[in-house]
């Protein structure tokens, strides 16, 4: 079995295992839907050395589009997602379009500055987005013959959608596209010297990004019945990327890894201390520290340390397309 | 002069960094399956003309044409399908990517677009790998095909290097210093391949090695403060006064083949 | 009149966002390093001012202390845990700041609450200026022309001292310093607690103007972001006069259309990426 087939599986275990091991379906759809962004930031940072800190304007302009959709049209759901993909993937590419221009950490502070500047376009206009109430009372209609009403089948329709996404992310990491995007983190230069157009490929994968970002803040507003504006907030924008960066940047199974590790301990946690995001910001610099291939390298150590996985486990790290000392060099 | 049409001309090709003048009006013109060296000391302008010819820097004024056509205003990754490929003097992999890739990647640069569909998979029987397997057999890289750049040792990596260029499939192809710190026996080995590429190419290259220059160039070009001093066959630019004068002094220690 | 009242507001927010941008362009000249703590470190000078002066002390010694207290905090932070990451690439240099920033802003919050408060002006200048028709608020007056001596103050440092000669050469060439004989790691903090103290002084100043809240840090980066994308990274001339471009355009703003200030601030941004990526004194 290669890798991706073998995270493919692993991801699939995990959407049957949720529902085994959670009481709440709400909190096991969140899991899926942050790993569906954080997988989408992840094309971005770990196969493109992109750090996006405007993941939240997809998320966020996602669930505003479905959500207005459904409000005010009488669109089906799945054109009411669609319509969330396609905005996530246009406003992506236009961000990304202007972002880009700089290199960096100027990238990485347009990109916040952009965050900012959506936040504040619907802080703004309160008649559409509802301004700090949110939009309100979004219908969650069937799908055909099934109705989603009950948490638990509405999990199941996300747990869809995000194997049916991320075979398709896998799919685009291994193609001849994404294999140019490892070039182009590996080496921007000598990408664009072999005769790559660099930017091309980094709006593509923006756009990429943005549609499976807008998506997931859809089927999110979808799930709580509202689009709030926290889920285009700055704030949404450094959750996706902490997901990301926690569940380690080598590969897209990492990010569902990160996503599941952070939504449960946050849940956990905050229900126990509401000022848990202290906690939170003292790992990250021990992720930063000491866990540089977040939980997916702490992973492989501990399969390398058990006798039985060492030959698996070694075979996924020589083809682990990331090395992380060479993380600096594309953002 | 040849009245054979140049395949690469530059006219009148000046480079201004500020208030620097990198290059100052250098005309040039390579002939069409020829080895055509440029020299000088550094600082010269040899890179910055290489820089200017392949887009990757703009030219302040002047003119560059391939095969008539003007391609000043080309941008570097445009010039690639074109024709145009090169090394550099500081190795420039994908340091993280294995030999084998890293020559896929730069034989698929010639068709750029099709990469950018994000479905399409990299098919076993892909020209590109079969362009980079043909490549890596030329340059006796076979062996690492797996390894990636980065853990080469410094003779695979220069050759990996120059195989980049290869792999455009180039009608040109520009290589900067390409026995830039190599052992003897890789130099020896760089300049028979230089001379073998020079069977299906037009080569243009940078060379402190005089050795090398003076063995298989058809033409030199010799550069100084940013300005072409002196340009003709070897034997003639040896014997030059005013190149021995001001660069080459008694350097010259190869043997006209 | 309203415009003219705006305007010199603006004049004073812009100084303040001045501060702030030259505070985070500093370090990141020395260090390559992008703070993004930078606003935590404003709104501690900001609590910390508000703090002092809630247990009574009076408002100039708050003001003065608390600008050294978080620089005293921000070495500190550099020699204990800053250095041991410059060498990593900037994706961690960015989540180690990111959660230094969420721990300082939780902090406050168990501190001193999630609502925030008001300090009230020093009452030395609590009254307005009258010229005519003009009427301003004293404080802010004293802001601005505070700010001012500050910003020729920090142009002679940057520009006349060893200290800037290290700063700027360092931004060239971390051997070269070395070579200076100086020694960069105490350059290093001692640069960096003088880019978070200047983050802390624009805290502790737009306190009495604006009020406290745990917020306040994040909103900050945004804006000292901006000015920079503008100004140019590593220009001092750039941040001065972003900030205060950014000060005004959001301080007449106000009076047209209150809600959609901010807005502008960043549709600006966008327009000068746009038309100068570098910004409007940007090197590289």
């Amino acid at each position: 079995m290669n890798r991706a087939s073998l995270h493919f599986l692993l991801a699939a275990l995990i959407a049957i295992a949720l529902p085994l091991f959670m009481r709440s379906g709400t909190l096991a759809s969140e899991v899926l839907i942050f790993a569906m962004a954080a997988a989408a930031c992840n094309l971005l940072l770990g196969y493109t050395g992109l750090l996006s800190f405007g993941q939240g304007i997809f998320f966020g302009l996602g669930s505003y589009a479905a959500g207005l959709t459904l409000l005010h049209t009488s669109l089906p759901l799945a054109l009411a997602l669609v319509l969330s993909a396609i905005t996530g993937a246009v406003v992506a590419t236009g961000v990304g379009w202007l972002s880009i221009r700089r290199q960096g950490v100027y990238f990485v502070m347009l990109t916040l500055a952009f965050s900012q500047f959506f936040y504040f376009l619907a802080y703004t206009f309160k008649d559409i987005t509802g301004g700090d109430n949110g939009l309100l009372n979004i219908p969650r209609p069937a799908i055909g013959p099934f109705s989603l009403g009950d948490s638990w089948t509405y999990y199941g329709f996300v747990a869809v959608l995000f194997l049916l996404l991320f075979a398709a992310l896998q799919r685009v990491a291994s193609s001849t596209f994404g294999r140019t995007l490892l070039a182009v983190r590996d080496n921007e230069e000598r990408a664009r010297a072999i005769g790559f157009p660099v930017r091309d490929f980094k709006i593509t994968a923006f756009a990429i990004s943005g549609a499976v970002t807008g998506l997931a803040g859809a089927l999110h507003a979808l799930l709580i019945g509202v689009a709030p504006l926290s889920n285009i907030e700055y704030h949404m924008s450094e959750s996706i990327l902490i997901m990301t960066i926690i569940g380690g940047t080598g590969n897209l199974f990492a990010s569902v890894l990160g996503a599941g590790f952070y939504v449960i301990v946050s849940d956990l946690l905050s229900s126990i201390w509401p000022r848990w995001l202290l906690l939170l910001g003292g790992l990250l610099i021990v992720v930063a520290l000491f866990m540089q291939k977040g939980l997916w390298g702490l992973l492989e150590r501990l399969v390398e340390a058990l006798p039985m996985g060492r030959k698996s486990s070694t075979k996924s790290s020589i083809e682990a397309p990331i090395q992380p000392e060479s993380q600096g060099r594309g953002i | 002069m040849s009245t054979q049409t140049p395949i690469l001309a530059a006219d009148k090709l000046s480079v201004r960094y500020g208030s620097f003048l990198a290059l100052s009006d250098v005309t040039l013109s390579i002939k069409p399956n020829t080895i055509h060296s440029v020299i000088g000391p550094n600082g010269a302008g040899k890179t910055t003309l290489f820089h200017a010819l392949t887009g990757r820097v703009r030219a302040s004024s002047g003119r560059i044409t391939l095969d008539g056509r003007d391609i000043t205003h080309v941008s570097d990754d445009k010039r690639v399908p074109l024709g145009i490929a090169r090394s550099f003097q500081v190795t420039s992999l994908f340091q993280n990517l294995n030999v084998r890739e890293n020559l896929r990647l730069a034989a698929q640069g010639r068709t750029p677009l099709q990469a950018l569909a994000p479905w399409r998979g990299v098919n076993p029987r892909d020209n590109a790998l079969a362009v980079a397997d043909e490549v890596m057999e030329r340059l006796e890289l076979t062996h690492v095909s797996d390894r990636a750049a980065g853990e080469l040792s410094h003779g695979q990596q220069r050759r990996l290097e120059v195989g980049m260029a290869v792999a455009a499939k180039p009608r040109l192809i520009l290589l900067d210093e390409p026995t830039s710190g190599m052992g003897i026996d890789d130099v020896e080995a760089m300049k028979a391949l230089i001379r073998d590429l020079g069977r299906d190419h037009t080569v243009l290259f940078i060379e402190h090695n005089m050795s090398i220059v003076m063995n298989i160039s058809d033409t030199v070009t010799v550069m100084r403060a940013g300005r072409v001093l002196v340009e003709g066959p070897p034997a003639v630019v040896r014997d030059d006064p005013e190149v021995r004068r001001a660069y080459l002094g008694n350097m010259i220690t190869g043997d006209i083949a | 009149m309203i415009y003219l009242f705006q305007l010199v507001n603006g004049i004073g927010l812009g100084m303040l966002y001045f501060l702030l941008a030259v505070g985070l362009s500093i370090i990141f000249g020395l260090l390559h390093f992008v703070n993004f703590a930078h606003g935590a470190f404003y709104l501690l000078g900001a609590y910390f001012v508000y703090d002092m002066t809630e247990r009574g002390l009076n408002f100039w010694a708050a003001l003065l202390m608390a600008p050294f207290i978080v620089a005293g905090l921000a070495a500190l932070t550099e020699s204990v845990l800053l250095r041991r990451i410059y060498h990593l690439p900037h994706t961690f240099h960015i989540l180690v700041t990111v959660g230094l920033a969420l721990m300082v802003q939780e902090l406050v919050i168990i501190l001193w609450g999630p609502v925030g408060g008001n300090v009230s002006t020093p009452s030395a200048l609590s009254g307005v200026l009258m010229l005519g028709d003009f009427i301003y608020p004293q404080y802010r007056l004293f802001v601005i022309g505070l700010t001012l001596v500050l910003a020729i103050g920090l142009w002679w440092l940057l520009e006349g001292t060893r200290l800037g000669a290290v700063v700027r050469a360092g931004s060239e060439s971390t051997d070269m310093v070395s070579l200076l004989g100086i020694d960069i790691l105490r350059v290093n903090t001692a640069v960096f607690a003088l880019g978070a103290g200047l983050a802390g002084l624009a805290g502790a100043l737009a306190a009495p103007i604006r009020g406290v809240e745990p917020f306040m840090g994040v909103e900050a980066l945004g804006i000292a972001f901006v000015v920079v994308v503008i100004g140019g990274m590593g220009s001092y001339t750039g941040a001065l006069i972003a900030g205060l471009l950014v000060g005004i355009v959001q301080s007449i703003m106000t009076t047209l259309w209150p809600e959609g200030a901010r807005l502008m601030i960043y549709l600006g941004m966008g327009l000068v990426i746009l038309t100068m990526p570098r910004g409007l004194l940007g090197r590289a």
